[in-house]
């Protein structure tokens, strides 16, 4: 009686370290054989452009993104960052007497994800929609792309809206008038481009 | 910040017909949390500045992502690519009277220019894909691995300007050349000679 209860402990034994030694494969094997290497390749200047553009607003954002794309939704977070800039090689001046008259050309809106850490931060992504159970939740990188376009063009629009781009035009005006007050040693209007919306 | 993320968090937990009501209910948290209704940043700061851009440089940079392939089940590697915007400018608020000096007599002008300052503009907010290769049993690279693999991407770039100034090097003297005959045209255009300089230099 005692040996057998002796051989039922050994087997017992066995048995668990049997299951530890699984477990630990299948461990290593999911966890540490499988992790993703990731290799980043040394920066490449791709080009450089040459400009003349005076930058009156420099802007950061930090917007929260749900949207739906064929039958998928994403939530994340984006920081943006961006500029309102007038190109100044494009000024149109002429002179009235003793004053310069100048005319600010249309703005430029720049807006780029910024450089900070986590400046698109996922935070979940799903199916939607009656046949949701039958196909996956993850976007494709061209679904992904298409809803960073919307993000842009919705963040343009603000941008027009709240009165950001009117402010940075005013800005610019003084600036450049007091800019070319120095050059032209002479009295100048900066006037806004009345084509302007 | 983190209590409209948990509420979008939760949005999405819960069953699909209940999202259009709770999507009104989200959209009105997150303007009740800012100053300005129907504001759609969660967060917006406005810098008026005075800066003269005179070059932007684009920095690509690739990154590879690669699984351990596994008998049967095949490959995943996935390569993408995306550019960084360095821009160069000089800040005009710094230029001052003195800074232009005019000899009538020989139609002359020296202009001593601000110095030229360096600083990262953004980053594109679409990926290149370059690549894939994922075998038929295994999953598809999702959101969060594509953003982990930008994440790596800037880390590496932002380390890589602070120890290599070279990029900063080429940026600032495309801006100086820049700035040189831009300045020169635009005495030429009244008449002058112009000889541009930079503080710093």
């Amino acid at each position: 009686m005692k040996i057998f209860k002796w051989m039922l402990q050994i087997k017992l034994t066995l048995l668990l370290v049997a299951v530890a030694a699984l477990g630990g494969a299948a461990y290593w094997f999911f966890a540490v054989r499988n992790k993703p290497k990731i290799e980043v390749s040394a920066g490449k200047i791709d080009r450089i452009q040459t400009m003349v553009r005076l930058s009156s607003m420099d802007i950061y954002n930090e917007v929260p993104v749900v949207d739906t794309i064929n039958n998928k939704v994403i939530c994340a977070v984006q920081k943006q960052r961006g500029s309102i800039s007038f190109d100044i090689e494009q000024l149109q001046v002429d002179t009235v007497g003793d004053t310069v008259r100048i005319v600010l050309p249309r703005e430029i809106v720049e807006l780029y994800e910024s450089t900070e850490p986590d400046a698109w931060e996922v935070i979940d992504t799903k199916a939607v929609g009656p046949m949701a159970f039958l196909h996956s939740g993850k976007l494709s990188a061209g679904e992904e792309n298409a809803i960073k376009r919307r993000i842009a063009a919705k963040s343009r629009r603000e941008l027009y809206r709240n009165g950001t781009v009117k402010r940075a035009r005013t800005e610019a005006a003084q600036n450049l008038t007091q800019f070319a007050e120095k050059i032209y040693q002479r009295p100048v209007v900066v006037t806004i481009d009345a084509t302007q919306h | 910040m983190k209590f409209v993320r948990n509420i979008i968090a939760v949005l999405m937990s819960v069953p699909k017909v209940l999202m259009p009501g709770l999507m009104s209910v989200l959209v009105v948290l997150v303007a009740a949390g800012c100053s300005q209704p129907n504001h759609s940043a969660l967060y917006q700061e406005l810098k008026s500045t005075n800066k003269l851009v005179l070059a932007s440089m684009a920095i690509k940079k690739t990154v590879i992502q690669e699984n351990p392939e596994v008998f049967l089940l095949g490959k995943r590697v996935a390569v993408y690519s995306f550019d960084t915007y360095m821009q160069a400018y000089i800040n005009l608020s710094e230029l001052e009277e003195g800074d232009l000096v005019f000899d009538e007599d020989n139609r002359r002008v020296t202009v001593t220019l601000p110095p030229v300052h360096t600083e990262l503009a953004g980053r594109d907010m679409q990926m290149r894909k370059v690549y894939e290769n994922i075998g038929l049993l295994r999953a598809d690279l999702d959101s969060k691995e594509r953003a982990w693999m930008k994440e790596k991407g800037s880390a590496s770039l932002r380390r890589e300007v602070e120890k290599n100034p070279e990029f900063r090097k080429q940026l600032e003297e495309s801006a100086r050349n820049k700035a040189r005959s831009y300045f020169e045209s635009l005495m030429a255009e009244q008449g002058y000679t112009a000889d541009v300089r930079f503080r710093d230099e």
